[in-house]
């Protein structure tokens, strides 16, 4: 999900002087005995959980490699081009957790990616966004971790080589790019959407992913919410910017934020599995809304939502392409073998559980990277639309039949120009997959 | 250990993530009425219900499946007698009938999605399901009439 | 051709003299088991689970082919494989019809190896045929000890008693078939020249036979999972294998194997090289673990190096060019027809036509996988698996584990298709030397899908050379044709080769088709068999035999002359089908001869208005006709089928298949409905939809990302009618297909003006005939 952002590590160049050093300086703040779980309230800890699912503490802070680790115990690798990051352990053990933390060094971590040490955090940690959550919220995060089991272990070490392992380094990147404080209500706008504003910006950080970042790798300002590559996904543009030929509306956005399935664009795969199933989804309705109609403005959906009706139709259209009748040429056959079954639409609309590649963001996005992953990976009971399931295509074809059933869908359902080098990028997107999802035969 | 629920009953077995489902349904639990055809996903053979929707259990890994509701050709009806199975018998469809497990979970499927298909809708959906025996002509024909029967239940009903 | 039914499998496996009549085979293997009141031991039937087990104590077996327990349920046995041909149905339909059976009592049996059934095979579409007329000899035989036992029950005497529905009546009184057995003590036997005299039922008295209402036996297990395949097969402690395929199909010897890899998967167990006596399976590594999956992964994991065979770099094209080579060498070959004045007629023929055809290699893709489970019980090696041709493998088995054929035995499975590939036993060896290894252990071997392809005993690549002489009024003076392919049986059932006029051995499988029915003159038929292609793979016998590559020739190429002579194609076969000298067929199976060809072409002519139609722009008819399978054995079809060509992109498309057949009586109405159907499916797919190519020594396809069989929406309109017919019933299975490519081929011609000589039919070359023309 967010692990891109370990790629704003880079901070070098900036450093400097003696007045960026007491900048970059900040005390330890002195260990404190673990504070005992009765002193916080349930409710307390009650809307803690909820936020931390919110904010996704669990997906960054959990070791998924080689082994499952503890949840919250940390260890989470995350590659970067500088070298590998461990996250740290956020249970309240007290020796390599932050059972020694008080509220007040774990406000200062979020709010400006301070260790309670004193030192720098890397911003693979987006405490970017978690400053602009209120204190009683940090207040609430807290409670609930530190109420949890503390869990006794020790992350592997970082592999980020020098220079970039200077953690000074990274007080640089924060005065250019942190805007520290909770987010300020906007009168201009309603109730839901500023609560939906204080989520996406805060809490639940949706620019990490889908916003571009620049060379220090901070999100570019000049670009919001126009998409980004993350994880070997792409994380499309959630703007006016986004290729689809339906406009994700609030109804949109709710259902697949909700339920992981957006019925006109497809569903939560990868990266964005999680965010769904093991985020959002222990978030009340309401604030799931709010998200949904504050992204609904940011891409304009109300202006361009008149035009659905027409691409609809067009999509259906498409979606039976040489589907109906003989067939010869076989990369409409490789299509109709593997994928027409539970993809073919005909329309009026898309079948619920049937998604329409004619409509999939896979499909129209400039780059064929999603859609590879999801025909090498598949996606399980536990992601996308949840009880049912996509198989792994992956001994089922080669790269070149990859390419082929590739171009054949963006030549027959789009109108965008051809990808490129399609046998190139499918092997390399491939060589990210580090086991074979299925073991399955040729 | 992956449990999920076959047929109604709660399944758990200890088999590694990666295993396709297709045997762990044929092996490990023992139905063998799911069956390895072309193990690439494209010739239907293995397909199965999760969570309602036909799916290819050969390229599935177990892993995929945990907490699914799982229905087989063994579970579709208690008796054997869902309409879609009753059709294949009339209109006598199955030869080898090796593919046809697959064939009846997909048109079953299918009539969910298209509760009166067309030619072109069973075409479509039923496109990746391969009979070598190639009886298509009564496929078609079956599926129509089972659509029927179901039409004519739910009006007497 | 076509006199298979000569020959049975002698103790040793080897064909015994072939001078027995067809006759005096039927009645020997039938007289060896008459074994009248002889209970039949209960034994497992491994295809349907049955809810009751089979007669046990007191069912009375008036023959090997049948049993009538006390409560009248009547259990049919049956040799054949079911392979989606309701065999076991039609069977029983002939012996219960003759016994006057209640048709509810009736179920069906398949049953494992034993000497006592003589040849088990399933290929052919001989089953019907061969069985009709034992089946309904013991269908009387069975009917006439019920009648005698069922009178002395009732008092009276046979001849004043009748026969139904499992009932014999006499005097207002009436006793059931289960009751007679019950109560009675049926014994009578008869002598095989009793049984042959014994009275059979006219065929307007049958209830049975040509019935349509009669559903197959075999289906609803189809429909509900319960059915059992040969990859269905389990026994406890069974290990799992997968073969690692070698890089050619001959030759191929391992240099090494490192299993580190492989040792790190869970489950695995080992890896075996596979050294066959009878050296069918070469440079084979078997690798083994305790489930399938692991063995998947195990196999990908093992690495192995080989020493590949000779025909690692052979091609297709290097095949076909070797079959013309020999087709161009007038030395060679084997002559099944060479009348005289052939050589003269075309010396001194005014004009002289001359065509190549080719035909591309066609893989099965039989959806279930080639499988085998094999264990040693008692000194008995039991192999389970579905095989189509159990007296051939048989002695091959017992060479391979280098035990007596007695020692080995075959359980009978359903088949997950057949359609030739299953002829060929050859995927059992390997599992049956694994669990030798192993010490008689079970061993479960699955091939994947890539294996089975690479596995294949495919349909050879073929080239025929039709030559026609014609005198200076266009009179046809003689016919030429011979074609050069690999031979399935010359490779795998040496003893079954015909004799050609010249005396010499030849595959009948191989060129059946080019022996027509037309007259055509002084006509000339050789055989040539394509050496490389059998060094390169191992040639099988696939739906139609060469009936289905030698229909392409023959009839594209008559319905080029009949264009050059400017004839209607139709109308210039009518005139060819005069039922002549060799063509006008013999009692009991080509009664007729050409007469009833042309009868089909007629009968087809009516149905789709020949040459009154009015068709769209680049949309035609063409039609194709042949005798089915074999000459000895003739189902007449024909086919008429409709196309459109696409100029733009050289795409045909077939919108309708019209067949007639006569195919003598038919049993049963809706099979031979459903077999027609597949069969022609098969015709239309391997003209417009599949085939492969050998490439390094191997078909290049491996699995259906790229092999591309007819699918549902590729299924055209079908119109198929059955003349009516009381002549003794002739095969169903394969004769839809041997019309369906050349009736495509000419319709393309119809359509848009070009001729294709080569199949499978291919837009690039619809489009290269459109530019040329």
């Amino acid at each position: 999900m967010i692990k891109r952002i370990a790629a704003a590590i880079v901070g070098i160049g900036v450093a400097g002087g003696v007045g960026f050093l007491a900048y970059a300086w900040y005390p330890a703040i002195a260990p404190v005995a673990p504070p005992p779980p009765s002193s916080f309230s349930a409710a307390q800890i009650e809307r803690g959980r909820v936020l931390a699912a919110g904010g996704y503490c669990a997906e960054c802070h959990t070791r998924t490699d080689g082994k499952r680790g503890v949840e919250l115990a940390g260890d989470y690798k995350m590659d970067t081009p500088f070298g590998a990051i461990f996250s740290s352990n956020i249970t309240p053990d007290p020796e390599t957790g932050i059972g020694h933390w008080s509220e007040a060094a774990f406000k200062r971590a979020m709010r400006k990616g301070i260790s309670r040490d004193g030192t720098q955090l890397f911003p693979a940690f987006p405490f970017d966004h978690f400053t602009h959550m209120t204190d009683q919220d940090i207040d609430d995060v807290y409670a609930f971790l530190m109420t949890r089991a503390p869990v006794h272990s020790v992350k592997r070490d970082n592999t980020v080589g020098f220079p970039f392992n200077i953690r000074l380094e990274q007080a640089g990147w924060k005065l250019l790019f942190l805007h520290e404080g909770p987010l300020k209500n906007d009168p201009a706008q309603d109730a839901e959407w500023n609560r939906g504003a204080y989520l996406a910006e805060g809490l639940s950080h949706c620019s990490a992913c889908h916003t571009p970042r620049n060379l220090m790798g901070a999100e570019k300002a000049s670009a919001p919410y126009d998409g980004a590559p993350v994880d070997n996904w792409i994380a499309p543009p959630l703007n006016e910017h986004n290729p689809t030929p339906v406009v994700w509306t609030e109804d949109e956005y709710f259902k697949y934020l909700r339920f992981g399935s957006a019925p006109l664009h497809g569903s939560a795969a990868g990266p964005m599995s999680p965010v769904v199933h093991g985020g959002l989804s222990e978030m009340p309705e309401s604030d799931v809304h709010a998200i949904a109609h504050y992204l609904a403005q940011i891409d304009h959906s109300a202006t361009r939502v008149s035009q659905d009706p027409k691409a609809i139709a067009w999509a259906m259209q498409a979606s039976m392409k040489d589907l109906v009748g003989p067939q010869v040429n076989p990369n409409a056959k490789l299509y109709a073998g593997a994928c027409a079954a539970c993809h073919a639409n005909a329309g009026p609309q898309p079948v619920e559980g049937r998604p329409d590649l004619a409509l999939n963001n896979a499909l129209w996005l400039d780059e064929p990277t999603n859609l590879f992953q999801v025909i090498l990976r598949g996606i399980g009971t536990t992601e996308g639309i949840s009880t049912v399931s996509m198989p792994s295509f992956y001994h089922s074809f080669s790269d070149a039949d990859l390419a082929r059933l590739a171009a054949y869908l963006r030549a027959t359902r789009t109108t965008l120009p051809p990808w490129t080098d399609l046998e190139k990028k499918a092997g390399e997107v491939r060589k990210t997959l580090p086991v074979p999802p299925v073991a399955s035969s040729h | 250990m992956t449990t999920f629920r076959l047929n109604g009953r709660e399944v758990t077995v200890d088999v590694p993530g990666d295993t396709p489902l297709l045997w762990v349904i044929r092996d490990e639990v023992g139905l063998t009425g799911t069956k390895f055809g072309c193990g690439i996903g494209m010739c239907g053979a293995c397909t199965i219900h999760i969570g309602g929707r036909a799916t290819r259990s050969c390229v599935t890994p177990v892993s995929a499946a945990e907490g699914a509701d799982i229905t087989t050709i063994e579970g579709i009806d208690p008796e054997g007698n869902h309409p879609v199975q009753q059709a294949w018998r009339e209109i006598q469809v199955p030869q080898c009938g090796y593919c046809q497990s697959g064939q009846i979970m997909q048109a079953v499927s299918l009539l969910k999605d298209y509760p009166s298909p067309t030619d072109e809708e069973i075409d479509a959906v039923m496109a990746g399901s391969l009979c070598r025996c190639m009886t298509y002509i009564r496929i078609r024909e079956a599926i129509k009439k089972a659509a029927a029967t179901a039409r004519g239940d739910a009006s007497n009903g | 051709m076509g006199r298979l039914n000569r020959f049975r499998l002698g103790k040793d496996g080897r064909r015994e003299q072939a001078s027995l009549s067809r006759r005096g085979f039927l009645v020997t293997s039938l007289g060896a088991g008459v074994m009248f009141g002889f209970a039949r031991p209960s034994s497992a039937n491994q295809i349907f689970p049955l809810d009751r087990s089979l007669p046990g104590d007191g069912a009375f077996e008036p023959t090997i082919w049948c049993s009538i327990a006390p409560d009248g349920e009547i259990t049919v046995n049956i040799i054949r494989a079911e392979m989606g041909q309701h065999i076991g149905t039609a069977l029983a339909r002939i012996i219960a019809d003759e016994m006057e059976a209640d048709w509810s009592k009736v179920r069906i049996n398949y049953v494992d190896t034993d000497p006592k059934w003589g040849l088990m095979v399933t290929g052919g579409s001989w089953s019907v045929w061969m069985t009709w007329d034992v089946f309904r000899q013991a269908g009387a035989a069975t009917r006439t000890a019920m009648v005698e036992e069922g009178a002395r029950l009732l008092g009276t005497t046979p001849d004043k008693c009748t026969v139904a529905n499992s009932i014999v009546s006499a005097g207002g009184k009436q006793i059931s078939f289960g009751d007679i057995v019950a109560k009675g003590h049926p014994s009578h036997s008869f002598t095989p020249e009793e049984m042959a005299k014994l009275p059979l039922k006219p065929a307007s008295e049958r209830r049975l036979i040509g019935n349509a209402e009669l559903k197959a036996l075999d289906i609803p297990a189809k429909t509900n999972g319960t059915a059992i395949y040969g990859i269905d097969a389990k026994v406890e402690g069974m290990l799992y294998g997968r073969p690692k395929m070698p890089p050619t199909r001959y030759g191929s010897k391992v240099r090494s194997v490192d299993d580190t890899e492989a040792k790190k998967i869970k489950g695995y167990v080992r890896y075996l090289l596979i050294d066959d006596p009878s050296q069918v399976v070469q440079g084979w590594v078997v690798v083994l673990a305790e489930s399938y999956s692991a063995a998947i992964r195990a196999t990908d994991a093992l690495k192995v190096e080989w020493t590949p065979g000779e025909t690692i770099h052979t091609s297709e094209r290097d095949i076909q060019d070797r079959g013309r080579e020999l087709i161009n060498n007038k030395a060679g070959g084997v002559y099944i027809f060479n009348d005289d004045g052939v050589d003269q007629a075309f010396g001194s023929a005014h004009t002289v036509m001359d065509q190549e055809y080719t035909c591309a290699s066609v893989l099965h893709y039989q959806l279930e996988p080639t499988n085998a489970l094999a264990f040693e019980k008692d000194g008995v090696y039991e192999i389970h698996a579905g095989n189509q041709w159990q007296s051939l493998i048989l002695p091959t088995l017992a060479k391979s584990l280098q035990v007596p054929e007695s020692k080995v035995i075959l359980r009978s499975y359903l088949l997950g298709g057949g359609f030739g590939r299953r002829l060929n036993g050859d995927y059992m060896i390997p599992a049956a030397l694994a669990s030798k290894a192993l010490g008689g252990k079970p061993v479960k071997l699955i091939l994947t899908r890539s294996d089975d392809m690479q596995f294949d005993s495919f349909r050879s690549p073929s080239v025929q050379r039709v030559r026609m002489a014609f005198d200076a009024s266009d009179k046809i003076t003689s016919m030429d044709y011979q074609a050069a392919a690999g031979w399935p049986t010359g490779v795998m059932a040496e003893a079954f080769m015909e004799k050609g006029v010249d005396g010499k051995p030849y595959d009948q499988f191989a060129i059946a088709g080019g022996d027509h029915w037309y007259e055509v003159g002084a006509f000339r038929v050789r055989a040539l068999r394509n050496d490389l292609a059998e060094k390169t793979f191992r040639p099988g016998w696939l739906r139609s035999v060469s009936p289905g590559w030698t229909s392409w020739g023959i009839e594209c190429f008559l319905d080029e002359v009949a264009h050059r002579q400017k004839k209607d194609p139709a109308q210039f076969r009518l005139e060819l089908l005069t039922a002549q000298g060799r063509n006008k067929g013999q009692a009991p199976d080509s009664v007729g001869g050409a007469l009833r060809q042309a009868a089909v072409v007629r009968r087809l002519m009516e149905k789709v208005n020949w040459g009154k139609t009015s068709l769209p722009k680049d949309t035609a008819i063409g039609l194709a006709t042949t005798a089915g399978q074999e000459r000895g054995m003739p189902t007449w079809i024909g086919c008429v089928a409709q196309v459109h060509v696409d100029r733009s992109t050289g795409v045909v498309t077939c919108q309708k298949l019209t067949i007639v057949v006569d195919a003598g009586t038919v049993v049963d109405p809706d099979g031979a409905k459903a077999q027609t159907e597949g069969a022609a499916l098969w015709g239309l797919s391997m003209v417009l939809f599949e085939n492969t190519e050998i490439v390094n020594g191997m078909p290049v396809d491996r699995n259906l990302n790229t092999y591309t069989p007819l699918r549902i929406a590729d299924t055209p309109e079908m119109d198929i009618e059955f003349l009516p017919s009381t002549e003794k019933p002739m095969g169903l299975g394969e004769p839809g297909t041997t019309v369906v490519g050349p009736a495509i081929g000419n319709a393309i011609f119809n359509a848009v003006g070009v001729r294709l000589r080569h199949m499978p039919v291919r837009p690039a070359d619809v489009l290269r005939g459109l530019q040329n023309s």
